[in-house]
Parts: structure tokens; sequence; C-alpha cells
């Protein structure tokens, strides 16, 4: 339901611009990207969304906020950097006069930052994701500074972004509505929502014709190859069943027979149709011998369809062969 | 001008009736097909494998240590305040919840209590899987300041101080050694003796049996009337939404209907907090606990520990919790782990439309299911209540 804000969004960018130009956010700001909410602290991004639950539930905003409620703030990094970084985030009521197109100079003029900050949560390492939440007791307009310090050059880059608590031009109400209206419409038909809810019902159909292929298919394979290497495995604790974690043995060899010593292998797998990977990390313990190897930590964690991927690296060379396997 | 009323009336008193007539059609239950029996199978209780092994925990299956364990389950002398037992939150006749949002005793807990029946079956302890193993687990609670609120210095002096208690523990474990506090080795070795007893005693709480189970029974042995009279038709109904079109199995499987593990299912934060971080906060505790399974504490002195060797994190796991059981569900509202949803009704709701996640993603697919549909999984969910709990005491 980002929508609202980024009907608001353009419509305000769009008046923005065509009376002003140049960029508004030369020191890294939020801006809108397509259907993203984006925070640039300078060349550092992350995904910015700020949730209102007690008043809008799940309804993601990307600056402006309708109500004086609690406002969690939340940045997903798209930056790896971001991860190890000290981060700082303060709020401060709109001290600068210059509303929307306040910017890092003047804050740097404010003598005195610490009585209009009505909010600071103190530099952080957060490697996940970097959560804040304050409870606005007034509506107005305000401004968040985000400030991040590179560790190994005590570098502070930082992120400007005024926004309104409460929106106002209430008057207009009307107007905005056909807007979103359109815009709704339009987003409707581009992201193929409406087709979705017709094909939804075909797509379903075809997985369920899948399912039937995979059971009508042969007991599932223990063996894969990729040209010239061939892999299979075994399970000496009996079939794989869901929720026990267990150990495979796995056996490499050339496409003529020959047992693969001495190889460095790496396993990885998922469920593609769940987009979600194993809920362990397995990894080979033990070479056996004659190109067996144990494989320990395998566990699934659900019916269906899986697939693994044994990366092999010797001498010559690397490859990859995929296992797939049907719970 | 009256009759043209009259008329319109006529009209939206059929519409009305026509869809309300529809909502509760009948509709014959589904012929269950072979594939669809074994995932019935698969959730059964019968198909409950044996108790996996502790071998972190020397008296996991001893039943004197059980005996000790209930005992120190139910003791509120384990407490700062002389108040608090594992027991005020985990209540047997709630079947071990206590019916709150979150866990009050002398503070507020950070999360919801889940039942612990069953709990021994789960390589992961808690939401956000913070502890491996129900011995590691016990001990968290009594130093917790908002549970127990208690030190292990005082824990295991009470322990000592009593009679029946110590000679328990020296049947067990042996000597206490010097548990003043000077030795603070000798000290976290009866601290975790502690946890282990009591663990023992949890193992003990395995699941009964439901009438989901004795319907999978009579559907396995083709017995028609006996299936019939078990189930309604909308809880035959709404168990093929579970199992199918509602993807329920997909984390709510075999015969615990959990899997154990973690996902994110967008759940709104709980009011105050921020979103939880669950288990990626939940692994690196996990790892960093000294009473976990590679630790000091361990008596496994082959320290097989594979879940814990071979655990990942990543960012799928950000927001992620552990999926819980939902055996007696219909008991053990409110749901989720801050008790954000007041109902099963509610619960429901929340996959039906599966909203993004406030942080990291959310898992599960928007469903939409009619209102009559959603009925009709709550109806199911309500055979998983059994007739009685595990060890009533
Ligand atoms: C104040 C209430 C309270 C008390 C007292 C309490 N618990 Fe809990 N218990 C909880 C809450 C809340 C959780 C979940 C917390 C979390 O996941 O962060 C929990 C989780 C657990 C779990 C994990 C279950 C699972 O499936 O993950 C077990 C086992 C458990 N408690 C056992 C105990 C034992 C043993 C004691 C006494 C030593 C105890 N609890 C005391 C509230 C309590
Ligand atoms: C992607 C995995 C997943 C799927 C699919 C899923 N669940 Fe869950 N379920 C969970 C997790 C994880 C929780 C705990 C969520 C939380 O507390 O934030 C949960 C919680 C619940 C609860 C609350 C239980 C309690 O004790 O708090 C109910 C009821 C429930 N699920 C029912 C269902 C039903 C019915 C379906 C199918 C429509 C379903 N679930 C599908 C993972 C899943």
């Amino acid at each position: 339901m980002i929508m609202e804000t980024t009907a608001f969004r353009l419509f305000l960018s769009f008046v923005v611009s065509a009376f002003f130009s140049g960029a508004v956010f030369a020191h890294g700001g939020v801006v809108q990207e397509d259907d993203l909410c984006v925070i640039k602290v300078n060349y550092l991004r992350a995904h910015f969304k700020i949730y209102q639950p007690r008043v809008s539930g799940h309804e993601q905003f990307c600056e402006d906020l309708p109500a004086a409620s609690e406002s969690v703030f939340v940045m997903e990094y798209q930056h790896d950097a971001l991860k190890g970084m000290p981060i700082d985030f303060r709020i401060i009521r709109d001290v600068t006069g210059k509303g929307r197109f306040a910017r890092m100079e003047d804050i740097e003029q404010i003598d005195d930052l610490g009585s209009a900050t009505v909010f600071y949560q103190e530099a952080v390492i957060e490697p996940n994701v970097f959560t804040v939440l304050h409870e606005f007791s007034e509506e107005g307009e305000f401004i968040g500074i985000v400030s991040a310090t590179q560790p190994d050059t005590s570098k502070v880059y930082a992120a400007v972004f005024p926004f309104e608590v409460g929106f106002t031009g209430v008057g207009y109400w009307p107007f905005f509505i056909v807007v979103l209206l359109l815009l709704q419409l339009q987003y409707l038909v581009m992201s193929g929502r409406l087709r979705r809810w017709t094909k939804g019902r075909w797509s379903r159909a075809a997985s369920s014709l899948l399912f039937c292929a995979l059971l009508i298919a042969p007991a599932a394979p223990v063996s894969a190859e990729d040209g010239e290497l061939r892999v299979s495995y075994s399970t000496p604790a009996g079939p794989p069943e869901i929720n026990r974690i267990h150990s495979w043995i796995l056996h490499l060899e050339s496409a003529d027979g020959v047992p693969l010593e001495n190889a460095t292998i790496e396993v990885a797998g998922g469920m593609p149709e769940h987009d979600h990977g194993l809920p362990t990390q397995p990894r080979v313990t033990k070479e056996l011998g004659n190109g067996d190897y144990r494989l320990d930590g395998m566990r699934f964690h659900m019916r269906g369809y899986w697939e693994i991927t044994v990366t092999v690296v010797t001498a010559e060379g690397s490859s990859v062969v995929l296992i797939p396997l049907h719970l | 001008m009256r009759s043209l009323l009259l008329k319109l009336g006529v009209v939206v008193v059929v519409i009305v009736v026509i869809v309300i007539g529809w909502q509760n059609r009948s509709t014959e239950p589904p012929v269950w097909t072979d594939a669809e029996i074994d995932v019935l199978r698969s959730l059964s209780l019968a198909s409950l494998p044996a108790l996996p092994p502790d071998p972190s925990n020397a008296v996991a299956d001893n039943a004197q240590a059980a005996a000790f364990g209930e005992r120190l389950f139910f003791d509120p002398r384990l407490s700062a305040n002389g108040g608090i037992a594992c027991s005020t939150c985990h209540q047997p006749a709630r079947h071990f919840t206590d019916g709150l949002p979150k866990g009050q005793a002398i503070g507020t807990s950070k999360r919801n209590t889940p039942s612990i029946v069953g709990s021994a079956y789960s390589p992961w302890l808690y939401w956000d899987g913070r502890r491996d193993s129900q011995w590691a687990q016990a001990l968290s609670p009594l130093e917790d300041p908002n549970e127990h609120g208690s030190s292990r210095l005082q824990v295991v002096a009470v322990i000592a101080g009593d009679d029946a208690y110590r000679s328990a523990y020296r049947a067990l474990f042996g000597e206490f050694g010097d548990i003043s506090g000077d030795d603070p080795v000798a000290l976290n070795n009866a601290f975790a003796n502690v946890g282990k007893a009591i663990a023992a005693f949890e193992r003990t709480l395995l699941p009964v049996a439901s009438r989901f189970d004795d319907y999978v029974d009579a559907v396995a042995d083709g017995n028609r009337q006996q299936r019939e009279s078990l189930f309604s038709d909308d809880e035959v109904w709404g168990l093929r939404l579970f199992i199918g079109e509602a993807n329920c199995t997909q984390c709510h499987n075999g015969p615990l209907f959990t899997n154990n593990e973690f996902h994110n299912t967008g759940v709104l934060s709980s009011p105050g907090e921020l979103p939880d971080k669950g288990r990626v906060a939940g692994v690196q505790e996990a790892l960093a606990d000294p009473f976990n399974c590679l630790g000091d504490h361990s008596d496994d002195p082959a320290r097989q520990c594979a879940e814990l060797t071979f655990v990942r994190t990543g960012p799928e796991l950000i927001g992620a919790v552990r999926t819980p059981s939902l055996r007696n569900v219909e008991l053990t509202a409110p749901y989720m782990h801050k008790g954000q949803a007041a109902t099963l009704a509610e619960a429901l709701r929340h996959y039906n439309e599966a909203p993004d996640a406030m942080i990291g993603h959310n898992e599960a697919k928007p469903l939409e299911l009619s209102t009559r549909e959603l009925r009709q999984v709550e109806a199911f969910l309500k055979t998983l209540t059994a007739p009685s709990v595990p060890n009533a005491i």
C-alpha cells in the first residue's frame, strides 16, 4: 500500500520540478525510485520505509506521515558497507524555515540542535536492518538526519530528509483522489495485478500438472551429472525425512566411472518454487576414499520439490551438478 | 412510488437470501486421494517418531530426574520474590501457556508464552531459537529479571538447602562442589544440572491425540461411517484447504504441526516496540550461549552438535520466528510471537492478506480465501484440541 505516498511523491516531485530545477538533495536524502523508497547516504543506499502500525497497519510511507502516532523507521541496506558502519538517527523540528528544501548546510547552521531534537538514536552498528521507533506527540514539519561513519576513515556521510507529520493541504483532497484513482488504475494495468487475478488460476493448474508429472516420474534420482562429472548420493540413515538432520554420502566419479579424489565440494540447496534455501548449512566433513565424501548437516523442513547443487572444484577445474529431489 | 420501493425491497431480500444460501451451501466433502491420505498420515500423532536423544544431557531420560525436575518446575522458591514458578506462565490447565499477549511475572517477558508440550522435538528453543536444548533454555527464565528474577547462586542454594532436593540432586549428579560462588565452574555446573533435571521433566510432556488423529485413523482404515461421525463437512473442507490451497503444511507440517524452522510471516510489530528481529539475532545468541551443545557443560564427550555446527544465517532470517505447533491452538490464544492476534479468526485474516513484512520478507503469499473458507480452516484447527493435558497434575 505504498501507493498513496507514491502518488503524493510523484505529484509533489512533478510540482517541484516544474518550478525548480537542479538536485534538491545534493548530500543525500530520501527519493522515490520506481516503486521503491530509497535513502541515499552519500553513495550508500538503503530501502527506506516508515510505518505507523497503530493507525495504518502494514501501510508503508516514504516520508510524510498521516498522523502524530507511533512511527517505525526502517532502513534495509542495499549497500553492504552500511552493515558495518555505526549509524545514528536524529529527528528535529524544522527550525530552518526551509521546509522541504532543507539541506545539510541548513542543519549545520542550527545553533542549538539539542533543543530542536525530538528523537535521537545514538550510533549503533546494526548488521541486518536498521530500525528506530518514535512516537510523535504533535503534528508539524520535521527533518530526519541519518549519519553513517566510515570506520576506517572516520568520514561521516549524512542524509537529510524533511517530512511532514499530519498531512496538510486537505482542501485539495478531491483532486488528490482523482489523481490517486488514475494512478491506481495505471498501477493495476502496469503491474499486471488485473491479469494476475485471472492468470493465478492457470498457473495453479499448471503447477499441479507439474506436480503430477513429478509424481509419475521415476523415484527420486540418486545420480546427476555435469558433462564429465557424475554425482550420486546415498543416505545411510534411511530415506530423507522432513525435519530430521541427517548425513549423506556423496559419490563423485568421472563419466567413465573413475572415482574423483581430493575434490573440494560445496553444497547448497533450496526450493525454487518457494524461493528459499536449506534451513541448515551442510558441509562435507570427511573424504572417505574411493570418490566418497561424507556430507553432514542436511535437513529439509518442507515436503515438495528441492534442488541440491553440488559444486565440485578439483585441480582440473570446477563443475556444478544439480540434484533434484522430491520429498 | 410505493410499489417501486416494494419491488426494490423484494429484489434486495432475494439477493440477500441467495448470498446467504450460497455462503452456507452444503457441499459434499472431498474424497481423499492416496497422495492426500499420505499427507494426512504424516500429520497424525501415530507418525510421531521416538523422542530424539539429547546426548548433551546425561539424565534426559532418567525417571528420577524427571520427578525432581517436575517439582522444580512448580517451585516458586526458585524466584527472587518467592512467588514465580515456571508454571506461573506455563500453566498445565492452559496447555502450558498463560492466556496473555506476553508472559507476566516480576516484569513482562519479551514475547508470548508458548506451550512447551513436544518442545523436546525441536532443535531450537524460543521464538528466535536462541537456545539449542531444553536444559540450556530452562536456565534463562531463572535469571531473567522479568521472569524468576533470581540468580544461579540463589537457585543452587535453594536446592542445597532443601533436604529432599539435596538428596535427589546428589543421587543424580553427585556432590555439589563449592557452590558459594567462589568457584564459578562448580556453580555453573550445579546450575546446568538444575536445567538438566527440568528438561528431563519437560521431555515427558508429549501431545495427546485429538479428534483429528482419530479421523486420520478412520480415513486410513477406510471406515466411512466413523469418518463421517468424527468430522463435519466444514472440518473436512478446512483440512483440505490446510494441506492444499492454503499451503499451511509448508511450515505447519509433521505430527506436531510445525517444522520447528524459522519463517517471516509479516506479523505487525507489537505496540510500543520495534519489529522483532527474530532469528537473525537469535542465531548469534545461541552460538554465544556458554550452555550450548558445544559448551563446557554438555555431557556429550563427542560433542555431536549437528544443528549448531551446521547452523545457517542470512537475510531470509530477518524477522523470522519459529513456527509454533498448532496442536491445541484453540486453547492457546492470544497468538503470534507477541500475542498480536487475539483470535484464530484474526490470525487467519492475517494469512489471507499476507501483507509485506515491516522488516525482511514475508514468505507467505496472500490466500484470497472466502470468509466461508476461512471459517472452515478455523473449524479444522479446532479439531486439534486434545481432550486432556499431558501429565495432568
Ligand atoms: C514470565 C513467564 C515465564 C516464566 C516464569 C517461564 N517462562 Fe518459559 N517462556 C515464557 C515466554 C514468554 C517464552 C518465549 C520467550 C521467547 O521466545 O523469547 C518462554 C519459552 C519457554 C520455552 C520454549 C518453548 C519453545 O517451544 O520454544 C520453554 C521450554 C520454557 N519457556 C520453559 C520454561 C521453564 C522450564 C521455566 C522455569 C524455569 C519457564 N519457562 C519460566 C514465559 C515464561
Ligand atoms: C511460511 C511458513 C508458514 C506458513 C505457510 C503458515 N504458517 Fe502459520 N505460522 C508460521 C509462523 C512462523 C508463525 C509464528 C508467526 C509469528 O509469531 O510472528 C505462525 C503462526 C500461526 C498461528 C498462531 C499460533 C500461535 O500459537 O501463536 C496460527 C493459528 C497459524 N500459524 C496457522 C496457520 C494456517 C492456518 C496456515 C495456512 C493458512 C499457516 N499458518 C501457514 C509459519 C507459517
